[in-house]
């Protein structure tokens, strides 16, 4: 353990090509994919937990399904859309990162809603009430709605980084784990396992771990000035 | 200000059964009535955040300025004082804030004009609310149980309050509150609501002192007024 903590060190400062892309790819896959999951999953979340509708019932079964949809399954969809054969072959996406980030999007979207539906139903009768005894606009309400889930907002976002960092799954089925191309953190470490070689994917690790506890401290210290 | 009659159903239980009611500009109505009288559901229907059975509009007239000031205000994540200017009908305006923190003052909460609304008392919070809500002049205003959470003296200076927006605005208001003493302080005239039926109406005299019906002179005994 103490070697393959001095190998990442070794590792990230030596300069390592290799290293550095499968940082970048990991970087862009899980902030792109979780930012657009957020920008989809909070309007979504916030409709969810806003409607008083009789089919909402259904509309929440079905998301919470899609919460525990397996990477697997997700990756074996897009696969299928994206390969050779499927209908969406035309777009070129199988064993990009642009395909990764889809399925991560289906991924996470449903996660974020879930956590955003929750919370909006929670505030949403007293919002509601008090801003229509104010005869406050629509707009107006939905803002001062958004402004009380800023919190909410970004523990959904830390939910969704954080899933997308860890996942296997999804990204290695239709990103391939291509070399200098379409492998991130999470399916370097599978391959060196299954390499043998523990030392690297050992290190590899440590560098997931500390970039998660990068991002978690930065997330933690925006969510400690909110609730300020 | 005339009602149309109207009812509210959940399933088979009737909550609410109203016949059509008049409100004149200027008086205070009290509603008094037990929990579980239907006096919110009432108020809910009167300022349209619930539908009546008969889905239509409360009001017979053109569409009416209701302010509604809920038993549960929210206060949201800003400071005391643009919560309050949240409920100017144009917040940025130098008038606005003026208003803003002469109600603050008249309430006593001048002091926590920049405290977060979140970080209030509950006392605190309903005389903020109550502040927020009397930014806007409305042709009725509907509070409910507005004192519920205040001490005496809050209670007092939020009477006051009410009193003095009754005559700069001319509004009819309507009083939800389990205060008979309050009833008798504010109203021109008191509803007595009991199982979702509107048992008696008339001047706080007389509903209060010599009730017509058996009903309204049992809760009034029980309250021992």
């Amino acid at each position: 353990m103490r070697t393959a903590f001095f190998q990442a060190i070794e590792l990230v400062f030596s300069g390592n090509r290799q290293l550095i892309n499968i940082i970048q790819v990991t970087m862009r896959m899980s902030l792109s994919s979780s930012l657009v999951a957020l920008l989809l999953g909070v309007p979504l979340g916030a409709l969810l937990g806003t409607i008083s509708w009789k089919g909402k019932g259904i509309l929440v079964i079905i998301n919470r399904t899609l919460m525990g949809l397996p990477p697997v399954v997700c990756g074996l969809i897009c696969y299928l859309l994206f390969s050779g054969v499927g209908p969406l072959r035309h777009l070129g996406l199988l064993f990009t990162v642009e395909g990764m980030i889809i399925a991560q999007v289906i991924l996470l979207t449903p996660l974020i809603i879930g956590n955003m539906e929750s919370h909006v139903s929670d505030i949403s009768p007293a919002i509601r009430e008090t801003a229509k005894g104010l005869r406050l606009s629509t707009a107006k309400t939905v803002l001062l709605l958004m402004n009380e889930s800023q919190y909410q907002i970004f523990a959904s976002y830390l939910l969704g980084l954080g899933r997308s960092l860890a996942e296997v799954g999804a990204v290695s089925m239709v990103g391939g784990a291509i070399a200098f191309k379409t492998n991130v953190m999470s399916t370097a470490i599978m391959n060196y396992t299954n390499m043998g070689n523990f030392t690297i994917a050992l290190a590899l690790g440590i560098i997931l771990l500390v970039i998660a506890l990068v991002l978690n401290i930065i997330t933690a210290l925006i969510q400690w000035r909110l609730r300020r | 200000m005339k009602t149309c009659s109207f009812t509210k159903t959940y399933g088979s239980h009737t909550v609410l059964q109203a016949p059509a009611m008049e409100l004149s500009p200027g008086r205070i109505y009290a509603v008094i009535g037990a929990n579980g009288s239907g006096k919110s559901t009432l108020v809910k229907i009167l300022s349209g955040l619930l539908a009546s059975d008969e889905k239509q509009a409360p009001f017979k007239e053109k569409p009416l300025c209701i302010g509604h000031l809920p038993q549960k205000p929210y206060a949201f994540r800003l400071n005391t004082l643009n919560n309050v200017l949240l409920g100017a009908a144009k917040m940025d305006t130098a008038a606005a804030k003026e208003k803003a923190l002469d109600l603050l003052t008249k309430l006593g909460i001048e002091t926590l004009a920049s405290k977060s609304a979140q970080r209030l008392s509950g006392g605190e919070t309903a005389r903020m609310a109550l502040a927020r809500s009397m930014m806007q002049d409305y042709d009725l205003f509907i509070l409910d149980e507005p004192t519920a959470s205040l001490d005496v003296q809050s209670t007092i200076l939020a009477e006051n309050q009410i009193l003095s927006y009754r005559k700069e605005t001319g509004a009819a208001i309507l009083l939800i509150t389990h205060s008979l003493k309050q009833a008798r302080r504010l109203a021109d005239e008191v509803w007595y609501l009991q199982n979702g039926q509107i048992i008696e109406t008339g001047t706080s005299e007389q509903v209060l002192y010599s009730p017509a019906d058996a009903r309204t002179r049992q809760f009034l005994e029980f309250y021992s007024l």
